[in-house]
Order: C-alpha cells, then sequence, then structure tokens
C-alpha cells in the first residue's frame, strides 16, 4: 500500500456524511481495494492516532475522533444529522471539522443532569461549564477509550 | 474527560471516585483545543498534531501546568 491518506479521507468523508463509522469492508468496496489492504491502512491509521479500532474487532471503528462509532453523552446536532462524539473536546471538534454551527446535548459528569453547548455563527456560545480529564496528557492514549 | 456543570460538580465527582482533581479547562479553551486538532481534520494533510507541538498548543491557549505536558509521566 502506497498511502493510507485515500483511506484516511474515505473514513472520515464517510462519518462527515452519514454520521456512521464505516468497516474496512464498506471502505475496500467503495474504493475497490483488497480487504488485506485496507485493514492494514486502518492499523496505521491507529498506530497514527487517527482512529481507535473497535476491541476485539480490528475491522470496525470505535472513534475517528472527533467522530465516535457509537453512541455516548455527547449528541452532536447538525442541521438535523446526528452524530456522537466521545467528549467534550470532540463534540466541539465535530463543529470544527465540519465548519458547521452545532447544537450539543449532554449532561453533567456527576448529577448527569442534562446540558445543552452550542456553536453559534462559528463560536462557542459563552458558558461557565468546565471540563476536567482525570488522565495526564502524556497518558491519555494509554486507554484513550477511558480518557 | 467528562463535563461539568460547575467546579463543585467537579470536587464532589473527583471525592466519589477518589481521585486527584486535575487542572479545569473552560469552555473558550476547550473550543481552542477543539479548532487546534481538527478544523483540517477532514483534509489531506490533517494528523495528530506531535508532542512538541501540542505542548505549544496548550501554552498558547494557557494550559500551562505540568499536567498537560505531552511527555511527562510524573503523575
Amino acid at each position: 500500500m502506497e498511502s493510507v491518506t485515500p483511506i484516511k479521507l474515505a473514513i472520515y468523508d464517510t462519518f462527515a456524511k452519514t454520521a456512521k463509522a464505516p468497516t474496512v469492508a464498506e471502505i475496500a468496496a467503495k474504493l475497490k481495494l483488497p480487504v488485506v489492504d485496507v485493514q492494514s491502512a486502518f492499523d496505521e491509521l491507529h498506530q497514527q492516532r487517527l482512529l481507535v479500532p473497535e476491541p476485539g474487532d480490528a475491522t470496525r471503528i470505535r472513534m475517528a475522533p472527533p467522530f465516535s462509532g457509537i453512541g455516548t453523552p455527547f449528541r452532536v446536532t447538525v442541521r438535523g444529522k446526528i452524530y456522537f462524539a466521545p467528549c467534550a473536546w470532540d463534540a466541539y471538534g465535530i463543529a470544527a471539522a465540519l465548519h458547521k454551527d452545532v447544537v450539543i446535548d449532554t449532561k453533567d459528569g456527576h448529577t448527569g443532569e442534562p446540558m445543552k453547548l452550542e456553536v453559534k455563527k462559528g463560536k462557542p456560545v459563552p458558558l461557565p461549564y468546565v471540563v476536567h480529564i482525570a488522565v495526564p496528557a502524556a497518558k491519555w492514549w494509554e486507554d484513550i477509550i477511558y480518557t | 474527560m467528562l463535563l461539568f456543570r460547575s467546579e463543585e460538580t467537579v470536587e464532589k465527582w473527583c471525592a466519589t471516585h477518589q481521585l486527584p482533581k486535575r487542572p479545569l479547562i473552560n469552555i473558550d479553551q476547550i473550543w481552542a483545543l477543539a479548532n487546534e486538532w481538527y478544523a483540517n481534520r477532514l483534509t489531506v494533510e490533517s494528523r495528530r498534531p506531535k508532542p512538541n507541538e501540542m505542548a505549544k498548543i496548550f501554552e498558547r491557549i494557557g494550559l500551562t501546568e505540568s499536567f498537560w505536558d505531552p511527555k511527562s509521566d510524573k503523575f
């Protein structure tokens, strides 16, 4: 495989257009490439920290930040389309990646109380909320799903 | 990584889980991080920032505690 770039772009394009995570087989079919080459590219993109495979199934994507392949407490609505993000950083990241305004429905990490974030006219609506990361930066990727 | 309504609920969460309270990130800072990481994520040249680039980004937006050192593991 010469480059993982076409596969990276296909993954992100699929997420952006469908709000769903593509599988190795789906990307192989879309790009007319051998499944084994696409799997190698998925593995390489994991090494580059651009995607995280589903635990126990490397043919599926748990997340390709800022997009999540599964439902999460960060639901991001963009012109009626619903995406999920792994965390608050990535929820805003969907707005940044798509260059769109978004509404983020989420909840307080301790109380579970519903909360809403918004990006309007390219800027976050000011709110007094805070983000707390339990794991220091140097260790984020030791278990990125937990982080 | 969790979002909280206030610093008070962060402290309650840390106490419940017996975890240390870390430096907090405000909404403007998390928005800045989102743009630094993802504004070109759908493009050919997109990639995750390298540790030295991450350190500069964190410093630029006011995240200067050692917690943010991407090469440090002394916690």
